[in-house]
């Protein structure tokens, strides 16, 4: 039903330092960006935080910089620079792609990296009103103990939904976290759980400052994304994929997935075509590998065997017409499937 | 009138006469009307699909500082409807609840919060009934029945034969059933509902601002519902973002705002939520049709046979004109001589079904033409070869006793065929790609108002004042529509006047007069023809005006581009404003008012529910779909589509392409995307994330085609052009969809899944027959 917003305060810090700050001094305080993600689970009675702490004025979290012999993107970035920034385009296209595919233009004005990367898990019998949920007895990611996509089972399944992660790690990205500690590194991969109720390894007083993405030399990488409309949609299964190519052969392969499970993953056992050349008989590999390592659920109105199905399809379609891609000379100034250069400051 | 030099109003491709206030952002929708003093209301829902109300205790929430007024069904014990046989709907429930989300209390506070908080406070106790959300279900002997007077919760049942059915199949060459599943879905009008009520207590006196399509029909329910004389209330339409058929209804959020109006003695504004309107639905319900289609060789249909089971939710709303439309119009697109129609409107515990676009023929179209297309592959016919081997030819009545007087198919059918290029492409396939078409009808008017009370069926006001301005005063809805540009270019058309001189009105009760409303696309036939009767009489007195000062015979004298002359004449002629003075020099300001009423000849054959699908002039559309289907992820692209839409006389060709163009939109929606679904009554999609309406990226190029039949009794031959397009497209993908791969799917919506599914499901079934071939 109708909400009116709750009442909340809102405090704009100037540096990260205050931004912490604030956050340690609130226990019930979050980190407010673009809001996309956040304002309308406000609306649902999802979230109730009492204070929003705006980082949007953080020097620190802007920008896009070439840093050594890596690519640091701010946390703040919106989805649109992202899409549009002549660095990200030379250095990691890929990443320019998968913005593309969220929502839509007015969203990916609003909508930050770090908001992407830290979306919140969704399910059909979560992403609802507070009537609704409680109509339906509420559910394990929030007030209930029951989860009714698998009621049998003690785990959340809400589906991570975010487009940008699958495509950073197949850069092998990492992300910088400050925290009351001070500043740590991590794989992005390691970012994420596998449990819709708490699918971030993200202290409550920590804030995703910037990613890096790591020089790619003779990579060539692409995102493609599973849904009904060609806009608006999150993904029903969404995939990256980055490659190396020798010769005839395969020298390297990354596979990541999102929307098929509470975690986005990079798919295992890719190494195994390294040295092969992509055939019928390799791409069915893949297709296996990812029809094994997906657990795409009931969360969506989609089923979820079909979930599983297209994300094999799409991985097995990228592969292949970026394996076809890479035999071609390089494109020089971009496209999403240009092989990346060398990172030199 | 027509056929002169001079510039006419109609055929003109003007824009909409309120498009600038949308596109500018100045338009003011109910939500956007101030009213500072208006408290704003709430409303409690039931979180049960089926149960005995036990208590609503509401003293809490009353006694919360800052509210006004607490309703709940105590506080009105009478029943609303759109059918005056069918009102068993309360606008707050008492006894029971019957569907997840169904009006249990409402609250009037001073802000949002405080009655939000009041909401909470309410203690509503049920005791659970058995919930049916299937018609299977809820037809099951032994189940519990949602109204008395329903004992196997079938609202209604329908059986109608006409011609000897047994004999027409004998005859037949080939004969095919089939069942067809077509998903519940809803109209998605953007703006969501919201009223403003204002209570006068002084005067007991009630206005409402509403977003309704049907003014009339709210304003007859405030009277019931509130026992309050029709002369005390006021029924305001303004800017309205569509409705599709859901506003054509009174609902409940209407009735519960005047109720808390007048409980709270002064203004109320009541705005439902996304999730609210979804639960408001009056949508098309979730139907069952069962086919049966005998084809001689040439393609010419012997008989047909047809079961229709609608779930129709919890109440009667505008079922059983649903249910009557269904069988109705399976007549009057082909000359078929023995047609046999079985339907049956079940109550279940969702929300209530109602009118949307295409109102009842919309799933039992789909079935027929894809039932068509798949015989006609059968007996080796090209899909336009059997269409053309039905076609009626008008002048003529039905079996049913519908009248048919003018029916321009067979060129609609050419010009697609011609556009598409058709015959080429058809001869040369190209994988994963298809073409597929089909024809659809639709009523330029229901011939008999539901409220049936012998006035004329369209009353349209015209006033000429000291400034030269022409008022148009209509009680017929515009909702984005543009029936208030339509109505505007009659009367300019008439008058020989600019478009721009005519101001609309529409809708005030205060100012307007009565109108049953825009739905069953009447809008332009009905009142576009009592627009006409008014102009005229405006024109008499004009002309006579004129023909003082020409000194001339009255009947020799026209108007024209705003002058009055005597053709061939030596007078140079008169202005417009010249004329006026004259005119209004005698007795003032001139007011004349017009009048349609479509004769009993039309209004249907003899049968029981006869007046239904009745009509004085139907359109017919013929389209043709091409498809992309991508076999590796099962997502099928509409590449491109061509409709050619019969409207009778084209009227503003720019406003018919709009309305068709939407139809195809809403079309795509229903055929690959959209549907409601509900997980034991809660709605899964009452949001426009997850209720999938196509956007700007899946719009395929449209081409549009305009036939013009030129209706006899049409405003200058016009019929409708809001609603016929849209049965053909679901078929026609459909038919597309199965040139492309050869898979014809039985339900609707066609999802990539679904897709997937059955090319996978083919695949082993060749595999099987190549293993038992090689055995």
């Amino acid at each position: 039903m109708t909400a009116a917003m709750p009442g909340f305060r809102l405090v704009t810090p100037r540096s990260l330092a205050e931004a912490l700050a604030a956050r340690a001094a609130d226990p019930l305080a979050r980190f407010l960006a673009g809001g996309t993600d956040l304002l309308p689970a406000m609306a649902r009675g999802l979230v109730e935080p009492e204070t929003l702490i705006d980082i949007g004025m953080i020097a620190e979290l802007a920008g896009i910089a070439v840093d050594g012999d890596r690519l640091r993107i701010g946390a703040a970035t919106t989805l649109a620079r992202l899409q549009a920034d002549a660095l990200v385009a030379r250095h990691a296209p890929v990443l320019a792609s998968a913005a593309a595919t969220v929502a839509g233009p007015q969203h990916r004005t609003a909508a930050t990296v770090g908001g992407n990367l830290c979306l919140d898990t969704r399910c059909v019998f979560y992403n609802q009103s507070q009537w609704w949920r409680r109509a339906n007895g509420f559910c394990l990611k929030r007030e209930g103990t029951v989860c009714h996509v698998a009621p049998t089972g003690t785990r959340c399944h809400a589906a991570f939904s975010g487009d940008l992660a699958p495509a950073a790690m197949v850069l092998d990205a990492s992300v910088e976290i400050a925290g009351p500690g001070g500043r740590r590194i991590a794989k992005l991969c390691e970012l994420y759980r596998d449990d819709g109720a708490a699918p971030l390894c993200l202290g409550d007083e920590e804030l995703l400052v910037a990613l890096h993405v790591p020089a790619a030399s003779g990579w060539i990488a692409d995102y493609a994304k599973s849904r009904v409309r060609g806009a608006i949609d999150f993904p029903l299964a969404g995939v990256a994929v980055a490659l190396r190519r020798s010769g005839d052969t395969l020298a390297g392969l990354r596979v990541a997935l999102t929307g098929t499970g509470s975690r986005p993953f990079r798919l295992a056992g890719t190494d195994a075509e390294i040295g092969h050349g992509v055939d019928d008989a390799a791409l069915e590999r893949l297709d296996k590998l990812v029809q094994k390592q997906v657990s795409p659920m009931r969360s969506t109105m989609t089923p979820a065997h079909y979930r599983r199905r297209v994300a094999a399809a799409l991985t097995r379609r990228l592969v292949r017409r970026l394996f076809a891609e890479a035999a071609q000379p390089p494109m020089r100034g971009g496209g999403a499937t240009a092989p990346q250069s060398e990172m030199k400051p | 009138m027509t056929g002169s030099a001079r510039d006419h109003a109609i055929g003109r491709r003007l824009p909409l006469i309120d498009g600038p206030e949308k596109v500018t952002g100045a338009a003011r929708y109910t939500a956007d009307i101030a009213a500072p003093d208006a408290l704003v209301g709430r409303i409690l829902r039931s979180p049960h699909a089926h149960a005995e109300i036990v208590e609503v205790d509401v003293a809490a929430a009353r006694a919360l500082p800052g509210v006004a007024a607490v309703v709940t069904g105590a506080d009105c014990d009478q029943t609303y409807g759109v059918l005056p046989i069918a009102m068993n709907e309360y606008p707050l429930a008492r006894g029971r609840v019957r569907y997840r989300g169904e009006p249990v209390a409402a609250v009037a506070a001073v802000d949002a919060a405080t009655a939000e908080r009041a909401i909470g406070l309410i203690r509503f106790t049920a005791r659970e009934l058995p919930a049916y959300f299937s018609a299977d279900a809820a037809r099951a002997p032994g189940a519990t029945p949602l109204h008395a007077g329903s004992p196997n919760n079938i609202q209604r049942e329908v059986h109608h034969e006409f011609g000897d059915v047994t004999a027409g199949f004998a005859a037949a060459k080939l004969v095919r059933e089939a069942t067809y599943r077509c998903a519940e879905v809803t109209h998605a009008h953007i703006e969501p509902h919201a009223a403003l009520a204002r209570w006068d207590g002084e005067r007991g006196q009630l206005t409402l601002w509403t977003v309704s399509q049907v003014p009339y029909y709210v304003h007859l329910m405030l009277a019931r519902c509130l026992g309050v004389a029709e002369s005390r209330i006021r029924v305001v339409k303004p800017f309205v973002g569509g409705g599709f058929g859901a506003r054509t209804e009174t609902l409940n959020f209407e009735l519960v705002a005047a109720l808390l109006a007048r409980a709270a003695n002064g203004a109320v504004k009541v705005e439902l939520s996304r999730e609210e309107t979804a639960l408001t639905h009056r949508g098309r319900p979730e139907t069952e049709v069962r086919l049966k289609l005998g084809m001689a060789e040439n393609g010419r249909v012997t008989a047909a046979a047809c079961e229709v089971v609608q779930r129709g939710g919890a109440y009667a709303g505008y079922g059983i004109v649903t249910v009557l439309y269904a069988g109705a119009l399976l007549h009057a697109i082909y000359d078929i001589a023995a047609v046999r129609y079985d339907g049956y409107r079940v109550y279940t515990n969702t929300p209530p079904c109602g009118a949307m676009r295409g109102h009842g023929t919309v799933n039992v179209r789909h079935a027929f033409e894809c039932l068509m297309d798949e015989m006609a592959e059968a007996l080796g016919l090209d899909p336009f070869a059997v269409r053309r081997a039905n076609l009626l030819a008008a002048p003529c009545t039905t079996p049913n006793g519908a009248i048919v007087n003018s029916c321009g198919l067979a060129e609609c059918l050419d010009r697609v065929e011609r556009a598409s290029a058709w015959r080429e492409r058809r001869r040369q396939p190209a994988p994963g790609r298809g073409l597929g078409m089909a024809c659809s009808h639709y009523v330029s008017g229901a011939a008999k108002p539901v409220h049936w009370t012998g006035e004329p069926h369209a009353v349209v006001n015209l006033k000429l004042d000291f400034d030269g301005s022409v008022t148009l005063l209509t009680g017929a809805a515009d909702i984005g529509q543009g029936s208030s540009t339509v109505l505007a270019q009659v009367a300019a058309e008439v008058l020989g006047i600019a478009v721009e001189r005519i101001r609309v009105i529409a809708n005030d009760s205060a100012v307007t007069p009565k109108d049953n409303g825009s739905y069953s696309s009447r809008v332009t036939f009905m009142v576009g023809n009592a627009a006409l009767d008014a102009a005229q009489k405006l024109r008499r007195r004009l002309i006579e005006a004129a023909a003082r000062l020409l000194d001339a015979d009255p009947a020799i004298v026209e108007c024209g581009d705003e002058v009055f002359r005597v053709p061939g004449g030596q007078h140079e002629g008169l202005a417009f404003d010249a004329v006026v003075r004259a005119a209004l020099g005698e007795a003032g300001p001139i007011t004349t008012s017009g009048s349609f009423t479509v004769p009993v000849a039309y209004q249907g054959g003899k049968q029981r529910g006869g007046a239904v699908g009745a009509t004085m002039g139907y359109s017919y559309a013929a389209q043709v779909v091409e498809v992309a289907v991508d076999q590796e992820t099962g997502a099928i692209a509409v590449e491109r589509v061509w409709v050619a839409h019969d409207c009778g006389r084209a009227l503003n060709p720019l406003s018919v392409e709009g309305q068709v163009q939407g139809s195809v939109w809403m079309g795509m929606g229903q055929a690959l995307s959209e549907e409601t679904r509900y997980e034991d009554g809660l709605p899964l999609a009452a949001n426009l994330l997850d209720y999938r309406v196509p956007t700007i990226q899946e719009s395929p190029p449209i081409d549009v085609q305009i036939v013009e039949s030129v209706d006899p009794n049409g405003p200058f031959g016009a019929k409708e052009a809001g609603e016929g397009s849209l049965a053909g497209f679901m078929p026609a993908l459909a038919n597309a969809v199965a040139d492309a791969i050869g898979v014809r799917f039985l339900e609707l919506p066609i999802t990539p899944d679904k897709v997937l599914e059955a090319l996978a499901k083919r695949r082993r079934e060749l595999r099987l027959a190549a293993a038992r071939g090689a055995a």
